[in-house]
């Protein structure tokens, strides 16, 4: 009598349960098809660089397409998107995480630093509107990715990291890249790069409780700034900070960005393929 | 032959005490470790499920019940030795487990982990529920004085963790509390004692300690005490752990923490911001600890925040700090001129800290035995009761930290300082011509300002001032929002000095008496001036379609229901999923899905426990007719004392002050004396239904009693500390000594129809006990602890009807 009624109860919440499930599972498979027709469309390049399809993926599924399970804004800006597809991000992982240097999430460069998300890189680059002319300071160097990516759009870049050896390694591997217009200094970002300011724009990668004054000193009137703003682990806003002729400051928040959790254990792990 | 009859008698009362003290200060301690090592909503999850092993022990029993026959004692010995081994053990292997609460939405792995740390963690409470229901198996006569002594033991236990916590850090506890659980175990040994035996089982007992150690918590990578420590610099400088959390002090040039942005601060001129240490809380938010040398000039960039707003509205000379934290909030005050200034905090070390660790004396240059400067260990809304003082200005700070606040793990706990009464009563406590002023993080989509702004308005209109508007102004920077009420009206004086005072540090006016809507979004660009419509919807507009048409509970919390931080609107839910789209899961209140996902998991397993068993009592004549009333009376009981303990200690928190010490003593007293009612209940035996009967008509005779202690609470707030915990105690005694005689009498009417129930009824309660604890958090939110204490009467009143059914012959 009593398991009979459980029985009657317990079926429309299995139903109920089943359906959920199938419906996460047709998602999944949607993205999975999606993905796999535009890695055969840029297969044609892979003969020249074997992670060049990849990076194309990359761009088209991470980056140029909106929406998704978070919401995502697209990134149009072609010089961007460009400037995605050129930049070997693989080359600036450990070896050993070459493999996953296309996925969709930040990976550790160690010293307790990561390299971004592609998303992120590509969209606080949009946002910075910054064009050939242009002389960019980045606070917070550490793989070098993101300065790599800016050299590929603007005239010169002037990028700080705090991690020496981070520094160090940043340097050599733009040098052996070919960014010759990128230059880094070891040291504490909060302070700018008077000797090479004013610039054009300012693009700080991690999250601050103030926008510390004297990097608004350094930017040109006519200027920007992308800083994020909120908690290091959480969602955090993306603000764009602009700085008018007359030196009126106005920020604006422009979307929320959540934090991706990385494993640091990923250090160690070994290669996913090559 | 008689006396040593007693004295193996009373052995197992003593051992059913030791098992219950033990297995409550381990969850205490347990909840602290876990908040060390992850987050509190996480260790409130955790902890709560795991205390279903109680509910799983009962189930147990119950379905091995025939095995145990006539070797419970045996068993419960097994069980007590479970215990001694269980706690440490399960403990350290808890810190194996790679649980990531920041990887649960992106690693179904993670769910595993979850589900395994669950069950580690229940085994201690597992084998102490065994010990427990055994005992009252072994000896069906005597469950009213062992459940007295169940009651008493944890009573203790409580005020043991905290003791033990004051001198000894939080993950010592596992191990220490081996040594009480070992003695439990000794004195239900089975046969006499011969001193190898006691031997070997001490060295069992220490095992742990001594292989593979004291495991310390393992802290997740993605606290911001691990992100500090990641500068090259850092460097952990001071430690203190203690009841209310652990304190971590970190040196880092990279640390710079401004209560919200200094976008006008001209720092060529008046110099960098003074190097902070970090004061962490559990690895999480940190307050800062600024280098104070003896020159206030160089606090001069606290005149860039949005809080300085204050200091442009009133003549600061006596100021009253709430959460002073680290002190930087006291150094702003002095370099403003105040002459007083008294810092309140709820944790007691921080001051200690600050004033004896050599290193942080001198960087902080004894911040807080400056001239003129008072510090207070308090709660910040029972200081105010509790002072004669008046103020110039009432400040509260930046409280939680920028992460805890975004994440909302605010949302299940009470907070007196937010609500109505507690505005007027900071109004009550002004000089003439004073002011108050919140600050506090900014939220997207807005609702943390909106509310408080709707709060104090209220606050003024029951005062009686007629004019809320002239007396209130709201300013944002880019992070921040200062809320500040005046004790009279503003002139236009200092609604120009606002003015000024905003155009300078380009920061945004949200509401100032006679402003325009395009003054109001100049800055911080919003998409439209949120904040100024919202301020004249309340002020002057339809208030009540404001709050329905909200996408957030923005209605100003009271006494009653003193959720402030709970935003969660279910009505707003599917339009806010609709404009956030997927966005929505940065916005969610972890606070309130973890209590849902606890009362869900609470629900499902005690479902489960309650299921299993069904089938071998079916086959039992005399159960089965009993299986329905059995379920409801018990659940019933698991619910209703703890509504009832929640309604009624709430009230008293806010009289209490200093929270840990007085919470623990009340709490281990409202224990006790029910564990007295228990002890007492067997009296009652002869007509069990009557004496139900009479135990609700008195709780509710209390009940309406409860109505008059906020009005002798507040006539007392003044009284010395031993004063208030003794009236509280007193006042705790009648409704303790009811509600500890329910249960057992249940129990032992239960047991007089078929034994068997016995342990499945234990079960119930306990997992009845477990859902009760957020079922109660969601009942106050939604009807307010008045609604609280009547759904406790209405348990108590079904459990009195469906008893008649257990004790039919």
């Amino acid at each position: 009598m009593d398991r009979a009624r459980i029985g009657r109860a317990a079926l429309p919440l299995c139903l109920v349960g089943l359906a959920g499930l199938l419906a996460l599972a047709g998602l999944l498979a949607g993205d999975v098809v999606a993905a796999a027709s535009r890695a055969e469309a840029s297969a044609r390049d892979e003969a020249d660089d074997p992670y060049a399809a990849r990076r194309a993926a990359m761009v088209e599924k991470q980056i140029a397409r909106g929406g998704g399970l978070f919401g995502r804004t697209a990134v149009r800006d072609a010089a961007v998107l460009d400037a995605m597809r050129r930049v070997p991000r693989h080359r600036f992982v450990s070896e050993r995480q070459a493999g996953a240097a296309y996925d969709d999430r930040p990976l550790p460069i160690g010293y307790g630093q990561t390299i971004s998300q592609p998303y992120i890189v590509a969209i606080m680059t949009e946002l910075l509107q910054a064009g050939p002319e242009d002389r960019v300071l980045e606070i917070g160097t550490g793989s070098g990715y993101q300065a790599a990516v800016l050299a590929e759009i603007v005239d010169a870049v002037y990028t700080i990291e705090i991690v020496p050896e981070l520094a160090e390694q940043a340097r050599r591997r733009l040098a052996e890249l070919g960014y010759d217009n990128v230059a880094v200094k070891e040291g504490d970002g909060y302070y700018g790069w008077k000797e090479q300011g004013p610039f054009d724009a300012i693009i700080v990668t991690a999250a601050a409780s103030h926008i510390p004054p004297p990097l608004l000193e350094q930017l040109k009137p006519g200027g920007r700034m992308v800083i994020p703003v909120g908690p290091p682990f959480q969602v955090q806003r993306l603000m764009v900070v602009a700085k008018d002729e007359e030196g009126k400051v106005t920020q604006r928040s422009v979307m929320s960005v959540r934090f991706v959790p990385f494993t640091r254990a990923g250090e160690a792990r070994s290669p996913a393929d090559d | 032959m008689m006396m040593m009859m007693r004295m193996r008698t009373a052995r197992v009362e003593v051992a059913v005490a030791l098992a219950s003290a033990v297995a409550l200060a381990l969850q205490v301690a347990l909840v602290r470790v876990l908040t060390i090592a992850q987050w509190h909503h996480f260790a409130y999850l955790v902890i709560s499920v795991a205390m279903l092993g109680f509910g799983v022990s009962g189930t147990a029993l119950a379905l091995l019940r025939r095995r145990l026959a006539g070797r419970e004692r045996a068993w419960a010995f097994a069980s007590a030795w479970g215990l001694t081994l269980s706690s440490p053990l399960c403990y350290g292997l808890s810190q194996q487990v790679p649980f990531e609460t920041y990887q649960l939405t992106t690693q179904p792995v993670q769910l595993a982990w979850l589900l395994l740390l669950f069950v580690i963690l229940s085994i201690p409470f597992f084998c102490a529920s065994n010990v427990i229901a055994l005992a009252f198996l072994a000896h069906p006569a005597r469950i009213g004085r062992l459940y007295g002594v169940n009651m008493a033991g944890s009573g203790a236990g409580a005020v043991a963790a905290v003791l033990m916590m004051e001198a000894f850090p939080a993950h010592w506890l596992p191990y220490l509390l081996g040594a009480p659980a070992c003695a439990a175990a000794l004195l239900l040994a089975p046969r006499r004692l011969d001193r190898p035996l006691v031997v070997a089982a001490v060295v069992l007992a220490l095992g742990p300690v001594l292989w593979p150690g004291i495991t310390p918590p393992r802290m997740s990578e993605y606290k911001d005490l691990a992100y500090a420590l990641q500068a090259p610099d850092a460097e952990v400088v001071a430690e203190r752990h203690g009841p209310l959390a652990k304190l971590t002090a970190v040196d880092s040039e990279q640390i710079r923490l401004t209560p919200g942005q200094i976008v006008g601060y001209p720092w060529e001129e008046l110099g960098p911001i003074p190097r902070q240490i970090g004061l962490y809380f559990d690895g999480g938010g940190a307050s800062p600890i600024g280098r104070f040398d003896g020159d206030l000039s160089a606090y001069r960039y606290l005149d860039y925040t949005t809080g300085a707003l204050a200091y442009r509205l009133t003549d600061a000379r006596r100021t009253l700090i709430i959460g002073a934290g680290g002190g930087v909030d006291v150094l702003g005050a002095l370099a403003q001129g105040a002459e007083a200034v008294t810092a309140v905090d709820v944790n007691g070390d921080v001051f200690d800290l600050v004033r004896t660790d050599p290193t942080l004396r001198a960087h902080s240059g004894g911040v807080f035995d400056l001239p003129g400067v008072r510090t207070e260990t308090a709660d910040g809304r029972a200081y105010l009761r509790s002072t004669r003082e008046r103020y110039d200005l009432i400040q509260v700070s930046l409280l939680d930290s920028f992460a805890a606040s975004a994440a909302g793990v605010y949302a299940l706990n009470e907070s007196y300082l937010y609500t109505v009464e507690a505005i007027r009563e900071m109004l009550d406590r002004l000089e003439p011509g004073g002011a108050i002023a919140f600050t506090r993080w900014l939220k997207t989509p807005p609702r943390d300002m909106l509310k408080l702004f709707a709060t104090l308005v209220a606050a003024c209109e029951q005062e009686g001032i007629a004019d809320p508007g002239r007396r209130l102004a709201f300013i944002r920077s880019w992070n921040t929002g200062t809320l500040v009420l005046t004790e009279s009206p503003l002139n236009e004086e200092q609604v120009d000095a606002a003015r000024a005072f905003c155009e300078a540090r380009g920061l945004d006016l949200c509401y100032l008496p006679g402003l325009d809507r395009d003054e109001a979004n100049r800055y911080t660009l919003l998409d439209s001036p949120v904040y100024f419509d919202f301020a004249g919807e309340i002020l002057s507009g339809d208030r009540e379609a404001a709050y329905a048409d909200a996408l957030f509970a923005l209605r100003p919390a009271t006494d009653d229901r003193p959720y402030f931080f709970n935003f969660v609107k279910w009505r707003a839910l599917p339009e806010l999923t609709r404009m956030l789209g997927g966005d929505l899961l940065s916005f969610v209140e972890w606070g309130f899905v973890t209590l849902l996902a606890t009362l869900a998991v609470s629900v499902v397993a005690g479902v489960v426990c309650i299921l299993l068993p069904m089938a071998t009592l079916a086959r039992r004549p005399r159960a089965r007719r009993a299986k329905i009333p059995v379920v409801i009376y018990f659940t019933a009981l698991g619910l209703g004392f703890l509504f009832f303990e929640v309604a009624y200690i709430q009230r008293l928190l806010l009289f209490l002050g200093h929270p840990i010490y007085a919470i623990s003593v009340v709490l281990a007293g409202m224990l006790l004396f029910a564990g007295v009612g228990a002890w007492q209940s067997s009296r009652l035996l002869g007509r069990p239904t009557r004496a139900l009967l009479a135990i609700a008509v008195g709780l509710t005779v209390i009940a309406a009693g409860y109505e008059a202690l906020p009005w002798l609470f507040r006539t007392g707030a003044g009284w010395p500390g031993p004063v208030r915990v003794g009236l509280s105690l007193a006042a705790l005694a009648p409704p303790a000594f009811l509600l500890g005689m329910p249960f057992p009498i249940g129990l032992s009417v239960t047991a007089r129809r078929d034994p068997a129930l016995l342990p499945w009824a234990w079960g119930i309660n306990g997992c009845a006990s477990v859902a009760a604890a957020p079922a109660a958090t969601v009942l106050a939110m939604g009807a307010g602890f008045r609604g609280l204490m009547i759904a406790a009467l209405a348990c108590y009143f079904a459990a009195v009807y469906v008893l008649t059914f257990v004790n039919r012959r």
